[in-house]
């Protein structure tokens, strides 16, 4: 990883936000045709880092250097942010649903023309198809790209950005919206392009399995620590795991046995249809007891998404029915569901389960106005509201924000702890928790883990869905894994790997 | 999203707006000395009344902007909910059926439920056909325009349209009636500033303390998160474009109660506009409105403004001064997603 060989050197950069640090003393070397790994929990400053080698934003101290294949006069020059912008290509974490196909898409960079004006349709064509193929999305040509599967779309972006021609690729999250097998394939696709095109590639991600095979190298950012590099060659991923979190063990811990009690959710023969070319559920059935956990493992776009969707209400299936409780709820809406008891944990980064500019003590009541204790004949009742949110607090160990304090300055962390306070405090019958601890520290997620399952164990049914099978196999005391629309089930054992779960879950999408 | 009645802008910005008014204050002033006539006498007797009156009138404007924006909304619309009240007014001014003694009071009622009617128009058209309210507002009160001269006919002349101080001459027949002091315009002004500073605060303090408040908030705020916790954002925003509505259509009405030294003809843009204004100018805050309105009240009546606004090229000049304060508080006063996305957003339901 010399500076002297490198596509793509950064010396020193730092960050700032305001009079805030995002990024402090980064310096790391990414040789043409490798892949090299940012790993770091959201807010530790990852998409800061490749904003700033993008030019996309300004840095407060050090330099970025990039270098073509054959090119060793820009090596040595710090490269200006506007010319940082031209020699790199950049992929955010959320690409845009557009409405181009995915031939559009990919020539719309640089259209062929005929006599500079009009496009050249059969050359533009032919150009996409040759990209495509590059990625193996040749097949999908005519395809909008909002219709598009999220491993699809990443790959027809990352082909739109190759036809750029570009120095390096910086890819911010790439893998954050996918299955593990997904992850994996995509992280290969790149590492096959980088070789090809002898570009680097540095790509930031909140998953250490990422860097396993194709990084060569990992940079670990904490917040408020100097970085850390380290060679995936030297180090193994238990290692990496080891490394960045400091030893913290994530390992289930009830607090004693427990017998699943009676049936709280029971789902019969869903069907529905997918979008865009997202897989359609093809008869789900399953129940959850009371007092355990039932794990469902899937790709977003294998039907996760659309299970999700039917039980939180924002999509009604085709057929099939949802009874919760011994009452058909398949049509009642969230409020109806919420006011019986089921209540639903989402992703920390999900945006419609907080309103970043209420207070904490505001937030903890949000969906809860309409009954008592918190309002009484339409006012509200803010000694109540106090009272409450300071006991959240107390329980669960935020003392250093007060109910004031405004949601939106908290921490990712500090955020999903209040709002899974919000859930549990009043002891719900069923919590639906979809990847509660994405993107959040290992400390914090195992938090957040071992709040839920307490939270089961005195008696509330926990289903818990999740793209990832390290957590399902953490949490659950029944695992299915979501399949070509439909729950297979494997038995939670000792000796249950997570290539076993990957293997099957890489089955449905093949 | 700004805290209920309570100015969080930062003091640059409150102190730009100081500035702009100072501005305006001394910038008419120096306009006028400079190549225009004064016109002494506008300073004389009715002058706090017409202050108070004016005032009045703008901060029912501002607040029919204010209430849809803590939901969200940007209502545009408020020229059209101005110009329905005014033509609903000068349906009953025209009206031999109706008691003149009652024409003011049931004027007033009827224009603000024309006000509150155009509102809901505009909610639902936002709801029903995704027609993004600043669209609805601007067609809306395009079109209200000629229907709002064709109902007032030739006994009155819609304010809005021009900016001559001579549109209503006439004395008033219910005034007449009856028989009312020459201190009527103070009389009017102060209960209808009462009222408007009353209904400014009450609403401040219901976004505080109730819970149709807090739905209020959590629409304007993120409505993702207001629909998905099981708050009805459609009701509410019907409630509060409704609420606004009255409000302008009730400012609408009161132009035909008024003499014409206090009309809001004056003011250099479309008038029902002069609530964006306002609620800008108080950087989206209750306080801040009612401080705006009463210093846009006074500026309107000094008799220097009034020489300066006869002249249109002064009176653009004035209307961009004007929308100045809009850049800086804008991107505050939107929710989360910040200015941009928030204007074009059509619907609470999609997720951007």
């Amino acid at each position: 990883m010399g500076g002297k060989d490198a596509g793509l050197e950064i010396r020193g950069l730092s960050v700032a936000d305001g009079d805030r640090w995002l990024v402090r003393d980064v310096s790391l070397s990414v040789s043409p045709g490798t892949l090299h790994m940012v790993l770091g929990e959201r807010g530790a400053g990852k998409s800061a880092l490749l904003e700033a080698a993008a030019g996309l934003r300004r840095e407060a101290k050090g330099s970025v250097h990039y270098a073509r294949a054959g090119d060793s006069v820009a090596s040595s020059d710090n490269a200006a942010p506007r010319q940082r912008r031209l020699l790199a290509a950049f992929l955010p974490r959320e690409i845009p649903a557009v409405s181009l196909s995915v031939a559009e898409r990919l020539i719309v960079h640089r259209p062929p023309r005929v006599a500079g004006v009009a496009l050249h349709a059969e050359r533009g064509r032919t150009a996409a198809r040759a990209l495509a193929s590059r990625v193996g999305v040749e097949a999908l040509l005519d395809v909008p790209i909002e219709a598009l599967r999220p491993l699809e779309r990443r790959l027809a972006e990352l082909a739109a950005l190759i036809a750029q021609e570009p120095a390096a690729l910086l890819l911010d999250e790439p893998t954050s919206d996918l299955g593990p097998h997904e992850a994996r394939q995509f992280l290969t696709t790149v590492r096959s392009l980088a070789e090809a095109e002898k570009i680097p590639v540095l790509f930031t991600t909140t998953w250490p399995r990422d860097a396993y095979p194709d990084a060569m190298a990992v940079t670990i950012l904490w917040r408020g620590a100097d970085p850390a590099t380290v060679s995936t060659k030297e180090c193994t991923e238990a290692a990496l795991v080891q490394r960045w979190t400091g030893g913290i063990g994530i390992r289930r811990a009830p607090s004693g046995p427990h017998t699943p009690g009676d049936t709280l959710l029971r789902v019969e023969g869903i069907v529905m249809e997918g979008r865009g070319r997202e897989t359609s559920l093809a008869g789900i059935e399953f129940e959850v007891k009371s007092g355990e956990v039932l794990a469902v493992v899937g790709a977003p776009a294998d039907g996760l998404n659309l299970l999700h969707d039917a039980l939180l209400g924002n999509r009604v299936p085709g057929r099939g029915s949802i009874h919760f409780l011994g009452k058909e709820i398949m049509r009642a809406p969230r409020r109806l569901r919420v006011e019986s008891g089921m209540t639903f944990v989402n992703p920390p980064i999900a945006r419609d389960q907080s309103v970043p500019e209420f207070t904490v003590e505001e937030n903890l009541i949000l969906g809860q106005t309409h009954v008592p204790p918190f309002a009484r004949r339409g006012s509200l009742r803010y000694e109540s509201i106090r009272g409450n949110a300071v006991r959240a607090l107390q329980d669960f160990d935020l003392p250093d924000i007060t109910p004031r304090t405004r949601f939106r300055e908290l921490s990712l962390g500090a955020r999903q702890r209040v709002l899974v306070a919000r859930e549990v405090i009043h002891n719900p019958r069923l919590l639906v928790a979809r990847s509660p601890a994405q993107g959040l520290s290992l400390t914090e997620q195992e938090y957040v883990r071992r709040t839920l399952i307490l939270q089961c164990e005195r008696g509330s049914g926990l289903l818990w869905l999740t793209e990832e099978p390290e957590e399902a196999m953490r949490v659950a005391d029944r695992l299915a894994v979501l399949t070509a629309g439909r729950l297979v089930w494997i038995p939670v054992t000792e000796t249950l790997t997570r290539e076993a779960i990957i293997a099957e879950m890489s089955g449905a999408a093949a | 999203m700004m805290t209920a009645g309570r100015c969080r802008a930062g003091r640059r910005e409150i102190l730009a707006n100081l500035l702009v008014v100072l501005v305006l204050f001394a910038g008419t002033h120096a306009l006028a000395i400079g190549g225009l006539e004064l016109n002494p006498s506008a300073w004389s007797a009715p002058w706090t009344g017409d202050v108070v009156l004016v005032s009045a009138g703008l901060l029912f404007l501002g607040l029919a902007f204010l209430m849809p924006l803590h939901a969200g909304l940007l209502n545009l619309a408020v020229h059209a909910q101005f110009l329905a009240g005014f033509a609903v007014g000068a349906l009953l001014v025209r009206s031999a059926a109706v008691d003149p003694g009652a024409q003011a009071g049931l004027g007033l009622l009827c224009g603000a439920a024309a006000g509150a009617l155009t509102g809901l128009i505009v909610a639902w058209l936002k709801q029903r056909c995704a027609i993004h309210e600043i669209l609805s507002g601007l067609l809306l009160s395009a079109a209200f325009s000629p229907l709002a001269l064709a109902l007032a006919g030739d006994r009155v002349t819609p304010p809005a349209l021009t900016i001559e101080l001579s549109a209503l001459t006439a004395p008033l027949s219910w005034a007449e009636a009856l028989r009312l002091p020459p201190s009527l315009v103070l009389a009017w002004g102060i209960l209808l500033l009462s009222l408007a500073i009353a209904l400014a605060l009450l609403f401040a303090h219901f976004l505080r303390a109730s819970v149709w408040g807090f739905e209020v908030r959590a629409s304007g705020s993120n409505p993702l998160a207001a629909v998905a916790t099981g708050m009805d954002v459609d009701r509410v925003q019907l409630t509060v474009m409704a609420l606004g509505g009255a409000c302008a259509g009730l400012t609408g009405a009161l132009q035909l109660w008024t003499s014409p030294a206090v009309a809001l003809e004056r003011w250099p843009f479309p008038l029902g506009f002069a609530g964006v204004a306002v609620a800008f100018l108080g950087l989206g805050s209750v306080r801040g409105s009612i401080a705006a309105a009463l210093l846009l009240g006074a500026w309107l009546n000094t008799p220097y403004a009034s020489d300066v606004l006869s002249r249109p090229v002064y009176g653009a000049a004035i209307a961009a001064l004007l929308l100045l304060p809009a850049l800086w508080a804008l991107p505050r006063l939107l929710p989360e997603h910040g200015a941009p996305r928030a204007i074009w957003r059509t619907r609470h339901r999609e997720s951007f």
